[in-house]
């Protein structure tokens, strides 16, 4: 479902001059798998997202998701994906029911098709008891509901997650990690990234190391232990950074 | 295009609008408080001047009670209160008395009476004229009863009478003030008006992290800022709206209505001009709106919008300043300029006079301005040096 081929992508900042956020990575996703990009801050597992979700395009390379080429018909894509980052805001002054609505909209959705979705959204996601209270006034685990409710609202095969659970309490990251494994079981394909080692070996079928904007191992969570020789978490993570590093070293 | 995007977004920023404070705030309170509460305080303030002045107008320096009696007694008749002083000059120039007379006498013996007043204070000046009539009238008294018995007809006093004859009429004069004042206040509101939910939903959004989602919906950027740059002109000419109807208000129907136009010499504005008014500011609202929304883009929070805006709406100000200047009348070629051409306009449909070929040519510079606009803000939202700006 996503297959993306040696993508790059650079910026321009006045101090450091070009910074190659993504340096010619690929990788695919299947559907019914959960694909994980982990990486430390800065790694460029946001840039590579936001390059899939067609918000920026990229100096090289492509990708496919859903079919549909990211460069040249980014609009197919953008119906194809529910996006969700870790530090999205949802706007404050509207009721989830509004913000639904808004969502459903563009995404094509309306009339009673749209009223009806909404409805199941909150039923599914448990938001009826605050459905029509403004934003604002939620818990952070409510806005997570209705973040997620959001997100696959049109019901998108490919779901891309930034850092999803990034920043939220034990309960609920857990919210968020359910309605993944939730959205695997139904065949969804998953791309998300994670700085938590933990959190990737739990939920994913497959991991992408990525460090400096490179991918530096790419594998299942026993690959990666072979691979290293550590049973660790941390140690494994470490190691392959080192390994990255030392090959760096090796070049120059 | 797909419209039916550009109305959803539409739709949510127009209820993000008006469930938020600061933009109700300079939207809707403003216009509907400041107005009137500023017309009254123009009112109260000029009524109670124009008093003052009246009742000071009235004190009049003379040498002494004795001196000149008979123009002390013609000055008493005429309202005035007459005040011993010595120095006469000195009075005048201290404000101790409006005006001062005395009489003075030449080598050949002619008798001159000497008026001191001081022509930069109104109230000198209104004293001034009152005592000229008065000493008008005394020469006339005193030529006519020397003239008694002579035979000849008094009509011979009063060959003809001359009388000013205004004119300008009411309206114009109303038009005058009211629509180069009320095009500045229009203007000025307006862009305010505009201004907080302008950076509320580029800046603001960006710094709340509400816009990746919506960048990331199948909606595309034209449509997006289409709805949000519609939504911002809607604020506008809300304002715009608002204030226009609450300046009619203050003319019209407010309980001072009545002393408020007496006081500012004016007519009330008739439906047609504020009909006609409003039409006008249709495409500047417009203009206003693509031109915040897209500096606004600039910005990574709303206090950095705010920083960048309110400069805007200080010169948006300066060509509606500049519009107020009397004389100056709108040729199809200065109807070129944006917001000068609004304000002049506003000033001559008030007047009605204004030039139907100015019209549209600055209705139509206008909606091209709007389009500008809305081509820049959309280029600017497809460009990700402004949209992820670090
Ligand atoms: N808009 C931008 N302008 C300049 N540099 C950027 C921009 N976005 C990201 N970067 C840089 O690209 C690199 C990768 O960033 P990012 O993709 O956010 O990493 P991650 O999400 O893994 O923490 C970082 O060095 C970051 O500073
Ligand atoms: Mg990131």
């Amino acid at each position: 479902m996503i297959r993306v081929d040696n993508l790059a992508k650079s910026f321009h900042d006045k101090k450091r001059g070009i910074v190659h956020a993504l340096d010619h990575v690929s990788f695919d996703v299947k559907a019914g798998e959960i694909f994980g990009l982990l990486g430390p801050n800065g790694a460029g597992k946001t840039t590579c997202l936001r390059l899939l979700a067609t918000i920026l395009k990229p100096t090289e390379g492509t990708a496919e998701v859903g079919g549909a080429d990211i460069v040249r018909s980014p609009e197919a894509v953008r119906r194809q994906i529910g996006f969700l980052s870790g530090d999205m805001g949802i706007p404050a002054r509207l009721t989830p029911r509004e913000v639904l609505a808004f969502f459903g909209k563009l995404n094509g959705l309306e009339g009673e098709k749209l009223r009806r979705r909404i409805d199941e959204m909150v039923e599914t996601f448990e938001i009826s008891d605050f459905a029509n209270t403004k934003t604002d006034k939620l818990s952070t685990g409510m806005k997570q509901k209705v973040a997620i409710a959001r997100t696959v609202l049109h019901d998108p095969p490919v779901l891309i997650l930034d850092e999803p659970s990034s920043g939220l309490d034990v309960p609920t990251a857990r919210l968020i990690e359910n309605f993944m494994l939730r959205a695997k079981e139904s065949g969804k394909c998953i791309l998300f990234s994670t700085h938590v080692m933990e959190e990737a070996e739990y939920l994913c079928d497959r991991i992408g190391v990525v460090h400096q904007g490179k991918l530096k191992a790419l594998g299942t969570m026993d690959e990666l232990r072979e691979r290293t020789g550590k049973h660790r978490l941390r140690e494994i993570f470490l190691d392959l950074l080192e390994i990255a590093e030392l090959a760096q070293g090796a070049r120059k | 295009m797909n419209l039916k995007t550009s109305a959803a977004v539409y739709q949510k920023e127009m209820l993000e609008i008006f469930r938020d404070r600061r933009t109700m705030i300079s939207m809707v309170v403003v216009p509907l408080l400041a107005i009137p509460l500023l017309f009254s305080l123009i009112n109260g303030f000029m009524t109670s001047r124009e008093k003052e002045a009246q009742g000071e107008a009235l004190t009049v320096g003379v040498l002494g009670e004795d001196k000149l009696p008979t123009v002390i007694e013609a000055l008493k008749a005429a309202g005035f209160r007459p005040i011993a002083k010595a120095d006469l000059r000195a009075a005048v120039e201290k404000k101790e008395v409006a005006a001062a007379v005395e009489e003075t006498e030449d080598a050949t013996g002619e008798k001159y009476v000497n008026v001191y007043i001081d022509r930069t204070r109104q109230a000198s000046e209104i004293a001034g004229d009152k005592i000229e009539t008065a000493l008008e009238k005394l020469k006339t008294d005193t030529v006519r009863a020397s003239l008694r018995g002579s035979g000849l007809p008094e009509k011979i006093l009063t060959p003809f009478t001359t009388k000013n004859v205004n004119v300008a009429s009411e309206k114009k004069m109303s038009g005058l003030v009211f629509g180069s004042a009320l095009g500045y206040v229009v203007i000025l509101l307006m862009f305010t008006g505009a201004m907080y939910p302008a950076i509320d939903m580029t800046a603001g959004e960006k710094e709340r992290r509400t816009l990746e989602a919506v960048l990331a919906s199948p909606a595309g950027r034209n449509e997006i800022v289409l709805g949000k740059i519609a939504a911002t002109a809607t604020a506008a000419f809300i304002t715009a709206l608002l204030t226009l109807g609450s300046m009619a208000y203050s003319f019209r129907f407010s309980p001072q209505a009545a002393s408020t136009r007496e006081t500012l010499h004016m007519a009330p504005p008739d439906m047609g001009s504020l009909v006609l008014v409003m039409v006008t500011v249709i495409p500047t609202a417009i203009v206003a709106a693509s031109l915040m929304v897209a500096i606004a883009l600039f910005a990574k929070s709303y206090k950095e919008g705010m920083s960048y805006l309110t400069p805007i709406v200080m010169l948006a100000a300066f060509p509606a300043v500049v519009g107020m200047l009397p004389g100056l009348e709108l040729t199809p070629a200065l109807a070129l300029i944006p917001i000068f051409n609004v304000c002049q306009l506003i000033k001559e449909i008030f007047l009605g006079e204004f030039s139907r070929v100015a019209y549209a040519v600055a209705f139509g510079a206008n909606l091209v301005y709007a389009a500008i606009g809305f081509f820049v803000a959309s280029k600017l939202f497809k460009s990700e040096s402004v949209l992820f700006r670090v």
